[in-house]
C-alpha cells in the first residue's frame, strides 16, 4: 500500500513531474480532500474557513464543484492533493478568467502547484478560445503563491490596495496575467 | 468593469483651468430624471463619446428613456453631472457583495461640448468627498480606463487617484480586446 501512496515519490522530496495529473474531483476522493480542506495552514490565504466536519466537505463535493465552470483535483499519482479551478466571465469580459488553486501543506515546496498551473496554462486556451487573458490575485503576503505564478509564466502587473477582504480584513493584492499569446513556459 | 458607462476623452491639455474656475464652481450632482431625457441624449447619442463606452451611441428617444427608467433607477449609486443644474454628463459607483464589498468601481461620462474645463476632474473629486462616507464598509474606490484614453487617465491623476497597472487584454470594447489601466482612490488616502 505504502508503495502506491503518493509519499513513496517524495522521499528524496522533490515528485516526478510525469506524476502530476490533473482530474476530476470525485466524491470517493473525499478523504484526501478533507487533508486540504481541513488544514488552517492552507486555508490561511483563501477565502474560506477550514473546514471541520467531513459532511460539509461531501456536501462541497457534491453541491459546489458541479456549479465550477472548471474545476480539476491535482493530483501525484492519480491521489489529489489539491485542485485548481479557472472561472470565467461573460459579454465584454469574457476575454478574461481567474485562476485559483490550493495544495496541501504537506506538498508544498516541490512544485506541484506550478506544473499544476502550467498544465491548466496549456489547455484552458484551447478550451476556451475566446479567452485572451488568464488572470490570479494573490494576497502580497503570500509570496510562495506568487512565486508559482511567476515560474509558470505569468506576468506580475500590479498591486491593488485594499482589493479584496479576507478573514475580516482588508488585504492589497498583487495581479498577475497571461496571455493566450504570452510563450507558455 | 461598469456596465453602462465608460470613461471619456477629456483635452485637459487645452488652455490652464485657472480661466475655468467660474465654471467650475456651478457643477453639481444630482439624480438623473425622466424630464432630463433632452440632456441625456445629447451626450449618450454622441459618437465621439461613447468611443470609449462599453455601450454604443444611442440612437432613439425610446431607448434612451428605458435607459432612464430601467437602469438609471436600480443603480446603486448614480447621478448627472450639472452645470448651473442642466446635466451635462453623469457619474456612478457600481457595489460588489460578499468578499468584494471593499471596493466599488467609479464611471463618468461627459458631453463633448463641455470637454476640457475640468469638469470631470470636479465631479470625481465630488464623488470621492461623499461615498466613503455613504457607504462605510467601501475601501477602495477604482476606475478602469482603456490605455488609449488619456484624458480619461488626467482626470483620475488630477482627482488624486493612483495609478496601479495595465491590466493587459482586460475587456472588450467595440469587438476588440484592450489593455486597461487600473486606478484606485483609498477611504485612507489624501482627499485633494
Amino acid at each position: 500500500m505504502e508503495s502506491d501512496s503518493s509519499e513513496s515519490y517524495m522521499k528524496n522530496g522533490f515528485v516526478e513531474l510525469s506524476h502530476i495529473s490533473l482530474r476530476p474531483l470525485e466524491l470517493s476522493d473525499i478523504d484526501d480532500f478533507m487533508v486540504w480542506v481541513s488544514d488552517p495552514k492552507v486555508a490561511r490565504f483563501c477565502p474560506w474557513e477550514s473546514y471541520t466536519n467531513k459532511e460539509d466537505g461531501i456536501n462541497y463535493i457534491k453541491t459546489k464543484v458541479p456549479q465550477h465552470p472548471w474545476f480539476r483535483a491535482i493530483c501525484v499519482n492519480n491521489r489529489p492533493v489539491g485542485a485548481t479551478s479557472v472561472r470565467p466571465n461573460s459579454g465584454n469580459d469574457m476575454c478574461r478568467a481567474e485562476l485559483g488553486y490550493v495544495l496541501a501543506s504537506k506538498y508544498w515546496g516541490k512544485g506541484i502547484a506550478t506544473q499544476a498551473v502550467k498544465i491548466v496554462t496549456k489547455t484552458i486556451f484551447d478550451e476556451w478560445p475566446h479567452l485572451e487573458r488568464l488572470e490570479a490575485v494573490v494576497d502580497v503576503e503570500n509570496v510562495a503563491s506568487q512565486r508559482v505564478l511567476e515560474k509558470a509564466g505569468f506576468k506580475r502587473e500590479g498591486v491593488l490596495g485594499k482589493y479584496f477582504i479576507m478573514k475580516g480584513s482588508t488585504k492589497d493584492m498583487v495581479v498577475f496575467s497571461l496571455l493566450s499569446t504570452d510563450p507558455k513556459t | 468593469m461598469e456596465e453602462e458607462l465608460q470613461k471619456l476623452t477629456i483635452n485637459e491639455g487645452k488652455g490652464g483651468n485657472e480661466s475655468d474656475i467660474e465654471l467650475s464652481s456651478d457643477i453639481s450632482l444630482r439624480l438623473l430624471d425622466l424630464s432630463d431625457i433632452d440632456d441625456f441624449m445629447v451626450w449618450a447619442s454622441d459618437e465621439k463619446v461613447t468611443r470609449f463606452c462599453s455601450f454604443d451611441s444611442y440612437t432613439s428617444k425610446e431607448d434612451g428613456i428605458n435607459y432612464i427608467k430601467n437602469t438609471v433607477s436600480r443603480h446603486p449609486w448614480y447621478r448627472a453631472i450639472c452645470v448651473n443644474n442642466r446635466p451635462v454628463g453623469s457619474i456612478s459607483v457600481t457595489a460588489n457583495s460578499g468578499n468584494d464589498k471593499c471596493r466599488g468601481e467609479l464611471g463618468y461620462v461627459l458631453a463633448a461640448d463641455y470637454w476640457g474645463k475640468g469638469i470631470a476632474t470636479k465631479a470625481v473629486k465630488m464623488v470621492a468627498n461623499t461615498i466613503f462616507d455613504e457607504w462605510p464598509h467601501l475601501e477602495r474606490l477604482e476606475a478602469l480606463v482603456v490605455v488609449d484614453n488619456a484624458g480619461s487617465q488626467r482626470v483620475l491623476e488630477k482627482a488624486g487617484f493612483k495609478r496601479e497597472a495595465v491590466l493587459r487584454k482586460y475587456l472588450i470594447l467595440k469587438g476588440t480586446t484592450r489593455d486597461c489601466v487600473i486606478f484606485s482612490l483609498l477611504s485612507t488616502d489624501p482627499r485633494n
